[in-house]
């Protein structure tokens, strides 16, 4: 049997002394708390009642995405490393405290097979995988992709690393001159291969105690230095997955304008955020897990085309003020750059991509908030698109249509109160773009085809989702309520929406302003008609390419339904990102109304899906529509760009 | 019809207002702006060196009242503009701006909401004021020089510091009355140069598409549309171009569209008022020929 | 120093031709009603010498009790009160009369600005008209004001070039768009005081209109249509075109 503290004097001086370092690493860790604490608004506990969620806690993610940390594994071998490095100290720590609870209660833990598969193998073999982990990461750091160090790399990693190493290094050299001293270990194959390899010596007693005092007081150290290194995330990021809200998108909410009624008030709250301190308590920690791994880097479509945003360089900007203690600087959109927050297209792929869950493009579309709201400032173009939205209520300015353009040479029925059962809700881009109107024509078509009970506004309109998106809450949520008391005048119950913009805002934003509707996407209802054969669209062999626009692949989770539309009528192919990997066609987040400069998201995304051969190139969404129709024309005359609700009218056999 | 020009010294400025005059009645006399010989003949001439209109109201209404003008004719102008107003307050007249037809029965029309409409009007007061809008009535032929009577300006109120004349290289984008733009379809910045050669001729200037900006085949400010500049020319030629709506949004008052395409279906022909499908390698060359020909 | 603005009430000025539409000789009532182009850039750059000069701001307008949820936005951007003198007239006498009443209303007012011209009937006239009747000066197509010991020096941008030119006293000016006074956007927190801001109404008045009968309105032929030339002869093409364009007056 083996003993405790082996060759060791007053070992238990080391469990004392674990007390003081303990002590140092919980006020660590309330230094960090008390900075979270200093954010603007509490975690929210109340009402949504979603399922795994007790209090702000919700359990499922922080047992898959916290604690398995599945989403680490998206980078095979990154996950592999660190899956061996986590598992490889959870399995240590036990082992440690095994041997403390043998120390102080007996446990017979040192004995029989228990000793020889888990005290003795186990632990070895979690060592051996704690260092092939830490290799792979020391190497990494030395030889690191680009997306650890654009724009720059977090410090801190390589000295912990090492440190962990020369543990790991020492406490294998610690077994193998115990059992070089005493007698080969059952189990233990490092121990025991170590111990082959130390020649004997009469000092090997004094050399184990002096080398086991350096490694227990350099585990002691380790522990101390987490908070105040980037190791912290060990236990921040559990944390921050576990209070994330789980659903897609970065769930933006809405503004509730009466509390900036009351000018007697002492301070006037911010209008989205000017500085640290009007951020949520979620979005500090979220600056303070981030580890600056760039994975979002890595996905972001403006990063990406070498526009001035990364949403990495949007965290460590942000946890610089934090770790600087610098609540009240108002110039975090100066310090991030003005250019950078309006290149988000709010595609929420860097949140997705994101390994402890921060939501990155709720921290930029607050600075964007106050740089539209209080600021004022908006790039021309968005401005421009802005102004349009706020005196016309569209923000297609210099449009060369009216609103009743699209309808031409055909019969559009209007939503009748009490007899027709669906608003065909058309949306700025279908009503006012030349080539998006045809999608329009395209789905009225299909629905007549159908049968469906279907009617359009008398008036167009728009859902304010553009204001919402270049950052004024305000003209979003006065065009919304506008919109809900129409609704509720005429009695509408049910929307069919063409763009999934109109569909992320009416079923995300709109109930919390009073507005409760059953929404479908165009593509998903065209999919349950073939599904039901009141559509039968002819078959043919051409091939179609999905291109899924980040409202409703990512954000909502719609992937399948448009495929199965498309099958009914072509070839699917793929292209390298889809679904919730899809890569974002520029579009989004007012910047279809931007200026961009060097390479072009659209060419780039247009160019992929080309590259997949394809027949046509399909999508679900007008901006996508239009932005990929320019984006392609880099590459290819031929028009091969259709939205869905196009390639299923015109291969309807309408006799 | 008693009509009196006020006009400075500027040929084609003045022959519009007489060939207007002459609409009216007989050839108007003139109040002759500015400094050098007055151009022209007419029964009646005046100069004035003063070029600031608001000085001039008090002496234009004196000699208005006096010889018992009925019709005074302005280009619409900013020298045009500012005498219009005052002098027709003044004089309590009728006053009609940017007009762009007379008829001899005193009937006008000028356009309203920036041209999408054009309104009427039978002019019964006298005198009245018009502003005439630039090129829409054929200069008449100023012959010879007359001597004119001096018109002094008594205590002017506007001071003159300073006078800049705009020094562009060719025609300014923006002011061009003529405008060649390339887009995408022009294929290299070096096929460019056949849109130089024919804006040269046409005394024009040549913009482009964000496309062929963005291919780097022309320079920023050359941009015409959403993102570039927005412009207004008597006549577009869009060769190559497409037609986005952002682009057309840059053109949305050019006043006659000329389009360029070998795509049939391409968008820009829903604005253009001619069209001609083809590959403009073929039809520019020819277009330059035909005007090398008339010149 | 106080400065008024004229601000007038359209409607939409961007509707495409192809969607134009009228009803008894005017834009049909559909359109979205807006404050004029050039009047915004008026608006700002009274907000400029706002800024500048320390001066009040008011913003006058002519026109219907509808408009002022639309000039509120004048207020939002930086105006400090809102006069509406109530009336539906188009003649620019009539109006220049009315505006008349709410400058006499405010008193004293050293500068009033105005677009270079309204954006409905793009007439460019009753900020002279108004001049002449407040007796004061008047300078077009202005883009930029500066007051020094009592005299302002402005830029006038004309045809081929621009000016500076200087004067002392009272002035209406007419203002032209330039880089320089591009609308700012209002901020969230100045719209929504604005629309607070009591606004003064005033009963408009009777005064005699310009001796002019409208005899009708018309919207010219639809230029959208498109002609295409034929492309056999590419010759003859070119000739064909150029003719054309000299029959039309585009050349």
């Amino acid at each position: 049997m083996r003993v405790p503290y082996w060759n060791i004097d007053y070992g238990f001086l080391i469990d004392i002394l674990a007390i003081p370092a303990l002590a140092v690493f919980l006020s660590g860790l309330y230094g960090h708390y008390r900075k979270i604490r200093k954010g603007s608004e509490r975690l929210k506990t109340r009402s949504d009642k979603l399922p795994w969620k007790f209090g702000p806690v919700f359990v499922r993610s922080v047992l898959t995405k916290g604690i398995l940390g599945t989403v680490i594994y998206r980078k095979f071998y990154t996950g592999l490393a660190h899956g061996s490095v986590f598992w490889g100290m959870l399995v240590l720590g036990l082992g440690t405290t095994l041997a403390f609870a043998n120390l102080i209660a007996k446990v017979p833990v040192f004995s029989g097979s228990f000793n020889r598969w888990f005290m003795a193998f186990g632990l070895d073999l979690a060592g051996v995988c704690v260092l092939a982990g830490l290799l792979f990461f020391l190497l990494r750091r030395l030889f690191p992709p680009d997306r650890l160090v654009t724009p720059r790399e977090r410090s801190g990693f390589f000295p912990m690393a090492c440190l962990l190493a020369v543990i790991l290094v020492t406490g294998f050299l610690i077994e193998g001159m115990r059992i070089r001293a005493s007698a080969p270990e059952l189990g233990s194959f490092v121990g025991n291969f170590v111990a082959g390899l130390i020649p004997g010596s009469d000092h090997i007693t004094s050399y184990h105690r002096y080398l086991w005092w350096f490694h227990g007081l350099l585990a002691l150290a380790f522990v101390v230095y987490i908070p105040y290194s980037p190791m912290v995330h060990m236990v921040l990021a559990p944390i921050n997955t576990a209070l994330a809200d789980p659903r897609p998108g970065p769930k933006m909410g809405v503004i509730d304008f009466s509390r900036f009624d009351d000018e007697s008030g002492e301070e006037m709250p911010s209008m989205g955020v000017a500085k640290l301190a009007d951020f949520s308590r979620k979005r500090l920690l979220d600056f303070d897990t981030c580890l600056w791994c760039g994975r979002c880097h890595e996905v972001c479509p403006a990063a990406q085309t070498q526009q001035p945003l990364s949403p990495k360089m949007v965290m460590a900007t942000l946890a610089g003020f934090l770790s600087a203690n610098d609540f009240t600087d108002d110039s975090l959109a100066d310090a991030i750059g003005v250019d950078a927050l309006f290149n988000c297209t709010t595609c929420a792929a860097c949140m997705e991509a994101c390994p402890v869950s921060i939501n990155q493009p709720k921290a930029i579309m607050k600075l964007r908030q106050n740089l539209a709201m209080e600021r004022s400032e908006l790039p021309e173009l968005m401005s421009k698109a802005y102004n349009s939205l706020e005196q016309r209520r569209h923000p297609f300015f210099g449009t060369g249509s009216g609103p009743k353009d699209w309808q031409k040479g055909i019969d559009v029925p209007i939503f009748a109160p009490g007899q027709t059962e669906y608003l065909l809700w058309v949306g700025c881009a279908a009503t006012y773009d030349e080539r998006a109107q045809k999608v329009a024509r395209a789905m009225v078509k299909i629905l007549s085809a159908a049968g469906v009970s279907f009617g359009i506004l008398s008036k167009p309109r728009c859902t304010g989702d553009p204001a919402k998106q270049i950052g004024n809450e305000f003209l979003f949520t006065e065009i919304a309520q506008e919109n809900i008391a129409e609704f509720d005048e005429l009695g509408i119950q049910k929307i069919i929406t063409l763009c999934p913009h109109c569909f992320n805002s009416f079923t995300r934003h709109y109930p919390e302003l009073g507005g409760h509707y059953e929404v479908i996407p165009h593509s998903v209802l065209i999919g349950e008609l073939i599904a039901a054969r009141r559509l039968v669209p002819e078959k043919s062999d051409e091939s179609i390419c999905l291109h899924d626009p980040c409202y409703l692949a990512r954000r909502n989770h719609i992937e399948d339904p448009p495929r199965l539309a498309l099958e009914a009528v072509g070839r699917l192919v793929e292209m390298p990102r889809s679904k919730r990997e899809s890569f974002c066609c520029g579009g989004g987040g007012g910047n279809y109304w931007s200026e961009s400069s060097g390479v072009r998201i659209n060419q780039v995304r247009a160019k992929e899906a080309l590259d997949t051969n394809t027949d046509v190139i399909a999508t679900a969404c007008p901006f996508c529509l239009l932005m990929l129709t320019d984006g392609a024309k880099k590459y290819t005359e031929d028009q091969k760009v259709f939205d869905i609700a196009e390639l299923i009218a015109a291969r309807l056999n309408l006799n | 019809m008693k009509t009196l020009i006020i006009e400075k010294i500027e040929p084609k400025r003045i022959g519009e207002l007489v060939t207007v005059g002459r609409i009216l009645g007989e050839t108007p006399d003139l109040l002759a702006l500015g400094e050098g010989e007055v151009p022209g003949t007419y029964p009646r001439a005046y100069q004035c060196p003063e070029t600031i209109a608001a000085n001039l109201v008090d002496g234009v209404a004196d000699l208005i009242q006096r010889d018992g003008y009925q019709v005074v004719l302005l280009s619409a102008t900013t020298l045009g503009s500012e005498i219009a107003g005052r002098l027709g307050a003044r004089l309590k007249a009728p006053v009609l701006s940017e007009v762009i037809e007379v008829k001899p029965d005193m009937t006008v029309k000028r356009p309203l909401y920036g041209g999408k409409a054009v309104a009427e009007y039978k002019i019964q007061g006298n005198p009245v004021i018009l502003t005439i809008r630039r090129k829409y009535f054929e200069p008449a032929p100023l012959e010879g020089t007359t001597a004119a009577a001096v018109f002094n300006v008594e205590s002017p109120s506007v001071v003159l510091l300073s006078e800049e004349q705009v020094q562009t290289q060719g025609v300014r984008l923006e002011d061009a009355e003529i405008i060649v733009s390339g887009g995408r379809g022009m294929g290299s910045a070096d096929n460019f140069e056949v849109l130089r050669e024919m804006a040269g001729l046409l005394r024009g200037a040549v913009g482009a598409s964000r496309g062929a900006v963005d291919e780097g085949w022309a320079s920023q400010t050359m941009q015409v549309g959403q993102t570039g500049n927005i412009v207004a020319p008597a006549v577009y030629f869009a060769v190559g171009i497409s037609g986005a709506s952002q682009h057309l949004a840059g053109i949305a008052n050019a006043k006659c569209v000329v389009a360029v395409n070998k795509d049939e279906e391409a968008n820009i022909f829903k604005r253009a008022r001619f069209g001609v499908v083809c590959d403009y390698h073929k039809f520019i060359p020819a277009l330059i020929q035909a005007l090398r020909e008339e010149q | 120093m106080k400065i008024a603005v004229l601000a007038k009430v359209v409607p939409d000025y961007e509707v495409p031709a192809g969607d134009f539409e009228l009803a008894g000789n005017r834009a049909h009532a559909r359109y979205t009603r807006m404050i004029g182009l050039y009047d915004e850039n008026a608006i700002e750059t009274g907000i400029q010498l706002k800024e500048k000069y320390g001066a009040t701001l008011g913003i006058v307008s002519y026109g219907q009790s509808e408009d002022v949820p639309i000039l509120r936005k004048a207020i939002a951007m930086g105006g400090d009160s809102l006069h509406l003198v109530l009336g539906e007239s188009d003649d620019p006498y009539v109006i220049a009369s009315n505006l008349k009443i709410a400058l006499e209303q405010l008193q004293d007012v050293d500068l009033v600005l105005a677009g270079q011209q309204s954006a409905d009937l793009d007439r460019g006239v009753v900020h002279g008209v108004l001049a002449e009747m407040l007796g004061c000066t008047f300078l077009a197509q202005i883009s930029r004001i500066e007051s020094d010991q009592g005299r302002w020096t402005v830029c006038q941008n004309h045809e081929s070039g621009s000016r500076m030119l200087q004067f002392s006293g009272k002035a209406v000016l007419s203002i032209t768009s330039s880089p320089e006074n591009v609308p700012r956007i209002p901020a969230v927190r100045a719209i929504m005081a604005a629309k607070k801001k009591p606004v003064e109404k005033l009963q408009g008045t009777d005064a005699p209109p310009m001796q002019v009968e409208e005899v009708k309105v018309e919207i010219p032929k639809l230029e959208s249509v498109c002609e295409f030339l034929p492309f056999e002869d590419m010759q003859e093409t070119s000739r064909m075109l150029l003719a054309r364009l000299r029959e039309e007056r585009y050349l």
